[in-house]
Parts: structure tokens; sequence; C-alpha cells
């Protein structure tokens, strides 16, 4: 309740008011939820396409429910808030106007216009769905990311890219061997992946809008797992080229910079703290695989887990205060657990579910599951609600990764 | 919800106070700085600012699998060379889960072939380490290599030269048996040697 009262008084006081200012918990999306009616889509002239009509209320209702904060009303009447909007065709070009409309104080929250490609439909509807969590929230929503994924559909592991919703698959690599472990730049526009196109299992680099690519690191034995540092400009690796999987810090160009682990266990996963900071990443120097926080020059390291017999793939929240990880206890669950060890809470329950990565505004997870048969590739809210199908096919999708906004 | 809506209401009332009771015309603002709302721009062209949306799609490799995948690929049958037969002579082995200790079957097989081995001393082999399907696939990657490792180091031990072994993991990304029982996952938990030249 304090929450609308909140809300609408920030809306009174205009959009200087409440543009800077997080006034609806998204931690907390199942307590106090908004109705939030989606409006049929209206012709801007001429008439309405039925894909359009179709589309877009489909694809408010599919981001902004799971978004968290809101519920989805089916009727105007009654609704706090109600989400119109129009379409329009200029020759190639497609138009939208999207407006959100606060009906108790009957003002309008925002609107915008977008135009594009015609085949940009959904695009522009996410960029809204996004416009409208940052006027809500004052943090925007991740809509327009991409999520980069390992697939299977091809008969062999290649790299694919789609949007977050599970649309638009398309595929990066086409080499016929194996190839793994996609992550993005913080920019969104390279991504690096390990291959095995040349036979020995490289780190690659590639600029996602020329196709451009270069192998950054090809030492002798594993090149695999590379993350990005925050800031762009280093990559922390595994390397095995010293006789067993260690943890390294490279450059872009892959110049080694420093050797953060050395010892004769497994080292794995490295994971940056959103700071650059500290790494977290996977060990088995004290038997079975558990999780470690060391600082990023590889000294201080402290077990994270000292619970459960074999715990994985960590990866810190963009905030930094949760770090998400997989357990095994016959099948995979996902935890998440604060950077000092405390506060340990499962997320998932259902089927084997693995590769937990955060969307870049820290409000969602995706992840990989078993739960409906093969594995494919899922989302959920930070807390673990609202987990929802997100594979583009039927095919064996993991590892999804989310970019920042195109 | 029916309580919500009352406190709106009276919301409604102090906002009517704070505003003027003035309820904004339905106006639609372009983005902030958007310069050419009413002349979109021709597909091609940059997107104006009010399109931000729109993006180049990313580079898509050609579909057909032209590349020349194949012959980039480490020659993983054994070649014609006179080392033929070696192949068929060297036998895998095979790991419990999450170990790479070489059994005394293991060692066994690897003294074999460390013998046949010796009599071919210009050949080299590649051990490829496997893991099944059960572990995590980042840790089976390094658990692999472990494997393929225990195995070169044993030869080594045996006298064979270690610049003629190399070592690979294909981690659980390479199983023999796609099943997903004990039995197959007992067949994908190995070191394979292959003669490579």
């Amino acid at each position: 309740m304090m929450r609308i009262l909140l809300l609408l008084l920030l809306l009174v006081l205009g959009p200087q008011g409440f543009a800077a200012e997080s006034y609806l918990d998204v931690t907390a999306p199942t307590s106090g939820k908004m109705k939030l009616a989606i409006a049929p889509t209206t012709a801007l002239s001429g008439t309405l396409p039925a894909e359009a009509a179709r589309e877009l209320p489909e694809l408010f209702g599919f981001d902004l429910g799971i978004a968290g904060p809101f519920e989805i009303s089916p009727a105007a009447e009654g609704s706090a808030l109600l989400l119109k909007s129009a379409y329009g065709v200029q020759g190639d070009t497609a138009i939208i106007e999207c407006r959100l409309v606060d009906q108790v104080l009957n003002r309008e929250v925002v609107a915008k216009r977008y135009s594009g490609r015609l085949k940009d439909l959904r695009r522009m509807g996410h960029a809204f769905s996004d416009e409208v969590l940052r006027v809500l929230t004052g943090s925007k929503g991740p809509f327009t990311g991409k999520i980069a994924y390992v697939s299977k559909i091809s008969g062999n592991k290649e790299i694919f890219i789609m949007d977050y919703d599970g649309r638009n698959p398309q595929r990066l690599t086409n080499n016929g061997s194996i190839n793994l472990y996609p992550d993005f730049a913080p920019s969104g526009k390279e991504l690096i992946y390990t291959s095995y196109k040349k036979g020995n299992p490289d780190l690659y680099r590639r600029e996602l809008f020329t196709g451009q690519e270069a192998r950054v690191s090809s030492r002798s034995g594993l090149n695999a797992m590379g993350v990005f540092s925050p800031d762009g400009n280093k990559i922390a690796l595994v390397l095995s080229k010293d006789g067993n999987s260690e943890i390294y810090q490279i450059g872009r160009d892959g110049k080694e910079l420093a050797r953060l682990t050395n010892n004769h266990a497994i080292d794995v996963s490295p994971a940056w703290s959103p700071d650059g900071a500290r790494i977290a990443f996977v060990s088995d120097r004290l038997g079975k695989p558990q999780l470690f926080v060391m600082d990023a020059n590889g000294g201080n390291v402290k077990r994270l887990t000292s619970n459960g017999a074999y715990n994985v793939t960590p990866r810190w929240s963009p905030k930094g205060d949760r770090i998400v990880y997989a357990r095994k206890e016959g099948g995979f669950q996902i935890y998440a657990i604060n950077p000092d060890g405390s506060g340990n809470t499962q997320l998932t329950s259902v089927g084997s579910n693995e590769h937990p990565r955060y969307s870049p505004d820290g409000r969602f997870i995706v992840f990989s599951s078993t739960r409906d048969g093969g594995e494919g590739l899922y989302l959920m809210r930070a807390d673990g609600s609202g987990q929802t199908r997100i594979s583009p096919d039927r095919a064996l999708n993991t590892h999804p990764t989310w970019s920042v906004n195109w | 919800m029916r309580k919500n809506i009352a406190g709106c209401l009276v919301v409604l009332c102090m906002g009517a106070l704070v505003a003027g009771g003035c309820a904004k015309k339905d106006l639609v603002k372009p983005e902030e700085t958007a310069p050419s709302v009413t002349a979109p721009a021709p597909e091609t062209a940059k997107p104006a600012q009010e399109a931000r949306p729109q993006t180049k799609a990313p580079v898509t490799e050609p579909t057909p699998v032209r590349e020349p995948v194949v012959a980039q690929e480490p020659t993983r049958e054994a070649s014609k060379a006179p080392a033929g037969d070696l192949q068929g002579q060297l036998q895998k082995i095979y790991f419990n889960f999450d170990s790479s200790d070489l059994s005394e079957d293991s060692r066994n097989i690897l003294t074999r072939n460390a013998e046949y081995l010796s009599r071919q001393a210009s050949v080299k082999i590649r051990i490829e380490g496997n893991c099944d399907e059960r572990g995590s696939d980042d840790y089976n990657m390094a658990l692999g290599e472990r494997r393929a490792k225990a195995a070169k180091d044993y030869l080594v031990n045996l006298g064979i030269a270690s610049e003629r072994i190399a070592t690979i993991s294909y981690g659980e990304e390479k199983p023999v048996d796609a099943g997903h029982d004990e039995a197959a996952w007992a067949k994908n938990r190995r070191d394979e040697f292959v003669v490579v030249k």
C-alpha cells in the first residue's frame, strides 16, 4: 500500500521527481503488485495488420509480467496503469507510439514513438518495456539485450544469439566443431568464446556487427571459460599450459597479464565482481569442487561455500550483493549466496538446473534446465520467482549469457 | 485491491491538491532530441534517434557448412602412415566418477601402450581426456585435462619421450555412448590414445 501511495505522489511531482528514484521494490516482486492493463493496439492510420495487433500486446504482457512489479490485468477498468500502443507503416518503416497512463490520476506517465524496419517491431516494443521499467522503478529494463547461448540444434555445439524472450535466434558460429562458453563484452558488441575449430580449445573474440574475429589465446591445452572484466579491458580465463587448469588474466589482445592461481588442484570458472576487485572461482583444492573468492590479483583466497559437496559456476550479481551458482545434489540446483558466505538461498527445485547468470540490470537470472526434458533455456527473477522457459526450440541449449541493451 | 483503490482515491485527491488537478493532455513526446519524427529515414540509412531500437543484425556466418572443418581438425582417426596398426593396438583406459586416478587395469593397459609406442619411436600421439555428463561441464573440462595428463605422466615414467605425447581435454563434449545410465557413463569416462604422426 505504501508503495502505491508513494508512487502516486511521485507521479504528481512530475518527471524530475521520479526519474532517478526507485520506488518500486523490484526485488520483492510478489508483494504489492500493481495492476497493469494492456489495451489492444490501434492503427496510427489505415488498417492494422493482424500480426501487429496480436504481437505488441503479447510482447508487453510478457515483458511486464515477467518484470515482477505488475499484475497484468485483462481489464483496463480497475487497473492502476494502462499501456496503450498504436502501429503504423510508412513504406518500409514501421512506427509505433506507446503510452503508459496512470488511470488513477488520469495522467500520462511516459509516451514514446519509435520507428524502424518492419522486422524490428518486437525490438521497438521491448524498448518501450525497458522505458516503462525505467520510469517506474528508476532502473531501465534489460529487454532489448541479447542472450548468447550454446545450441546443438545443428548436431554439434555452436554459438547462437537470440532476443531475451527466445525470439529471433541467429547462428554466430558455423564451424562444425565444439563451441563453448560465450561471454559478452560489457559493451555488448563483442563476444568471446572457446572453440575447437582448429583442434585445440582456443579462445576467440568476435565483433558482432562486423563478424571480424581474432584468436585471442591459443596456448597449449585449455583456453576456456573466458570472461571480460567489468571495464572490458581484461579477460579472466582458464589455461592449462603450465600443467593443470589455472586461472589467468590476459589482455584483449591475448597477452598474459597475471597468473592468479597456482596449485595442483583444478581451478576453473572465474567470475568477476562488478567492481573488478575480486574474482569468484571453483577449485577442488579441498577435495571436491567448491566456490572460492580471491582478490583480482590472486591474493586473499577465501572459501565461499561450506555446505554441499559440489558447488560450481559462480556468477556475481551486477550490484555485487549476491553470487549465484549451481550445486550438485543428484542433479544440479541453483542457489544464491552473499559474497561473505551468508544468506544462502535455493532458487530452483524442478529438474536439473545449471549455468545461472544475471541479466545486466540484475533483475533476472538466466539458466539452463532439464525440467521439460532435454536441456533448455529459462529465466527467473533474482529471487527465484517467475521461472519461465525461453528456449527458442527443443534442441539442447545451454550457457545463456545476457548482454547489455543493444 | 479494493483497499488499494480506496487508497488511490485518497491520494488522487491529495494529488489533485498538489498538482492543481491538471491531468496532462494525451500528447506523445518523441524521444528527447529526436530530429526527424516526420521524415522516416530510408531503410538502409542510420536510424534516427527515435529509432534507437533499430540495430544492425549481427553478422551471421554463411549457412552451408563450407568451412574446411575436417581439414582443420586434428587427424582423429589414424593416418594411413606406417603407424596404422599402432592405432589399433593402443587401448583406451577408464576412470571412476570425478577421479583421474589410474586403476590397476589402466596401469596395465598403459604399460602395454608404452611398449607399442617404444617400438615406433617416431610416432607421436595425442591423449584425449573425456568425462561423463554428470559433473559440471566447466569442471569436467579441467578433469578431462587431468585424466589425459595422468596417462601422459605414466607413459613418460615408462620412458616415452614427453615431446611425443600431446594432451587435450574434451570434457563431457565427446561421449562415445549417448545414454544416461551408469553403463554409458562408465564408457565415457576415458582416455583415448590417438596417433597423430
